[in-house]
């Protein structure tokens, strides 16, 4: 027990990010990101959605990040879009682990004709082409905000439901589910106290993941026309309102967009792989 | 995890498996039978749920077809001509083939857009997507598996690490924005790769079609200039697919390969006093399963997923096509290019794991 509460200690903590690089790039730069997502616009230097100067200038001292082709400025733009691309996917993806994980709690706990079938459904609904299905969803309800997360959320919730489902399977046959049945307890509260508990750690792990795709996906989306309207700052928009202007020599438009989405995936990607590594080897 | 006896027992199993080869035949027959009967129903599931889905959701064809601010006449006029005025189990029997033309004999209806066949449009589009990803595939895993098996044999070493490191950077990263990154250099700045649009030069003439697949097609019928132009177009969209889809698979190799060889079968090997070439090689046979599946999950992603790649390089793949269809609400060709990108991946889903069945004698002798 002595040890367990060192390993918990603030002091521990740090020394644990100090030698685990990984994780430390993925705290900064997903900790970075949700600030930006919340305080973004009022840190921007510039309104985003008005031009303020003349087009397609050059990086400078007065524009960092230069502007684009209608003047805008692309530093504010770059730094406020995270409240579209990273609320839009943390909203899904939290939709989605809270549907799925409570869906996979409920056929791994009670398995029967009806858990097959949704188990079936999920098969189908992960057969499908994502990238596809999402512009088919988006498209066909309309492009807005709420429109785009319902689509993510449901493309995502599948994993969850097989995560949480494999879990709750393993966990169900555990000593301490017989223990707290024959202590008196409820189906229903063992499944929830006890079991779902005990399940979460996978789909915790996946959240970040999954954060990272829906950016991908959001962006992806936004850059063929089937996401947000321009001119909406987000960065796949962004990237593709610039790239006929990459003929011209006009690089900044797209290359610090595009910079923000890397590194944003890759952040939340390196969480999601340190948090993996560190409970593999708890 | 797996129980002793099974690992030290695998030329055994082989052995087994070997005397009962007329056995393991007809299995995989029968398993291979089951497959398709399962990959059928699934194809139908999905036809079924698509249909249903994109006339459930709010969206209006007819009206994107003729304008928001026709007379009922018109907009009537071309429901009908549609077929969007009948009920929709007559819809769903017009598109299934009860009439005697449909999904079932291979057509698949008409755009609403173009009024063209969609078969034809998804036939002559696939091949360029296929070309695209089979070629970017063979590109991907002719770096990862050597670059992976590598670091698998000096695991926390530099390259290890490094290699780590770029294999879960890769792994999620948007393509698109590489695409046109690698376009600004290799094309604008040092011109050594030809400008992002389609396949061919534009004064170049297209090679007489007979697959649909242009770089075979130029060497069957002799045009030996029309098959390197269309490799000068084709290395960028390669190779930065190729940089992508690496980096799983680098990953998953080194994590196989560093698996099968701290594993008791290797160690027995070395103890039995096999060679290193041997051991290698049964390392890298015992290995390749995850390494496949890998593969082909990735594969039935990127039929999807290079959507992105061939619009940034101008190619009219069936990535473009869909893209036209979603944006256009045509629904016929949207059922269509699923459905086919669902088959397709389910044949390759089939083929790997019979491959995985020839690879390892455990899965044919369970």
């Amino acid at each position: 027990m002595a040890k367990k509460s060192v390993k918990e200690s603030a002091v521990f903590k740090k020394a644990l990010w100090y030698h685990d690089r990984l994780l430390l790039a993925g705290v900064i730069i997903v900790s970075l990101a949700l600030f930006l997502s919340v305080f973004g616009f009022m840190i921007a230097p510039y309104d985003p959605g008005t031009p303020v100067g003349p087009i397609s200038q050059a990086p400078s001292s007065q524009h960092w990040f230069g502007t684009d082709s209608s003047g805008l400025d692309v530093f504010s733009r770059v730094i406020t879009a995270p409240r579209i691309d990273v609320v839009l996917s943390v909203s899904a993806a939290l939709l989605s682990g809270l549907f799925g994980t409570l869906i996979g709690l409920g056929t791994g706990f009670y398995e029967g004709r009806f858990s097959s079938l949704v188990m079936r459904i999920s098969d189908v609904l992960q057969a499908f082409p994502i990238f596809i299905l999402a512009m088919v969803l988006v498209a066909l309800t309309g492009r807005n905000l709420v429109n785009l997360i319902f689509a993510l959320t449901f493309l995502y919730t599948p994993i969850f439901v097989r995560l949480t489902r494999t879990e709750v399977l393993t966990q169900k046959t555990r000593t301490y589910v017989e223990a707290a049945r024959a202590t008196g307890n409820s189906e229903w509260r063992i499944a929830l106290k006890h079991v779902l508990p005990n399940s979460l750690t996978p789909s915790l792990i996946q959240l970040s993941v999954t954060v990272g795709f829906g950016i991908l996906l959001t962006a992806g989306l936004s850059f063929i026309g089937a996401g947000v309207r321009p001119p909406t700052p987000e960065w796949g928009l962004m990237i593709a309102t610039s790239a006929p202007r990459l003929i011209l020599g006009e690089w900044w438009s797209s290359l610090f967009p595009g910079i923000a989405v890397s590194l944003t995936v890759f952040g939340f990607a390196a969480l999601g792989n340190a948090l993996e590594r560190r409970v593999g080897s708890a | 995890m797996r129980p002793k006896q099974k690992i030290a027992s695998v030329a055994h199993l082989r052995k087994v498996c070997f005397l009962n080869t007329e056995i393991g035949k007809t299995k995989v027959a029968s398993y291979v039978l089951r497959r398709i009967f399962i990959g059928f129903l699934q194809a139908a599931g999905i036809t079924l749920v698509v249909f249903f889905v994109i006339r459930s959701l709010p969206a209006d064809p007819v009206a994107r077809l003729v304008g928001f601010n026709s007379t009922p006449d018109v907009y009537n006029q071309a429901k009908a001509s549609l077929g969007l005025d009948r009920t929709i189990w007559v819809q769903l029997g017009d598109f299934v083939g009860t009439d005697g033309s449909g999904v079932i004999t291979g057509d698949l209806g008409k755009s609403w857009v173009t009024g063209s066949s969609v078969t034809s449009g998804v036939a002559t589009t696939l091949p360029i997507t296929l070309q695209l990803v089979l070629l970017s595939f063979v590109v991907a895993i002719a770096i990862a598996v050597p670059i992976g098996v590598a670091t698998a044999k000096r695991p926390g070493g530099k390259l290890d690490k490094s290699v780590f490191g770029y294999g879960l950077f890769a792994g999620a990263q948007p393509e698109f924005w590489w695409a046109l990154m690698f376009i600004f250099f290799f094309y604008f700045q040092l011109g050594i790769a030809p400008a992002p649009l389609g396949m061919l030069d534009p004064l170049m003439v297209a090679p007489d079609k007979i697959t649909g697949f242009i770089l075979i097609d130029s060497l069957l019928t002799g045009r030996v200039d029309a098959f390197f132009n269309a490799l000068w177009h084709l290395w960028l969209p390669i190779m930065t697919l190729a940089f992508i889809l690496s980096g799983p698979i680098i990953k998953m190799t080194r994590q196989s390969m560093a698996r099968v060889l701290s594993s008791e079968f290797i160690l027995y090997s070395r103890a039995s006093g096999l060679s290193r070439k041997q051991i290698a090689r049964s390392t890298l046979r015992a290995s390749l399963p995850p390494i496949l599946t890998l593969t082909g999950i990735l594969f039935g992603f990127m039929l999807g997923g290079a959507v992105l790649i061939e619009q940034v390089f101008s190619l009219n793949g069936l990535g473009s096509y869909s893209i036209r269809a979603v944006l256009n609400l045509d629904y016929p060709a949207i059922q269509g290019t699923v459905l086919i990108i669902t088959i397709i991946s389910l044949i390759v889903y089939l083929i790997l794991d019979l491959v995985l069945v020839f690879i390892d004698p455990r899965v044919k002798a369970q």
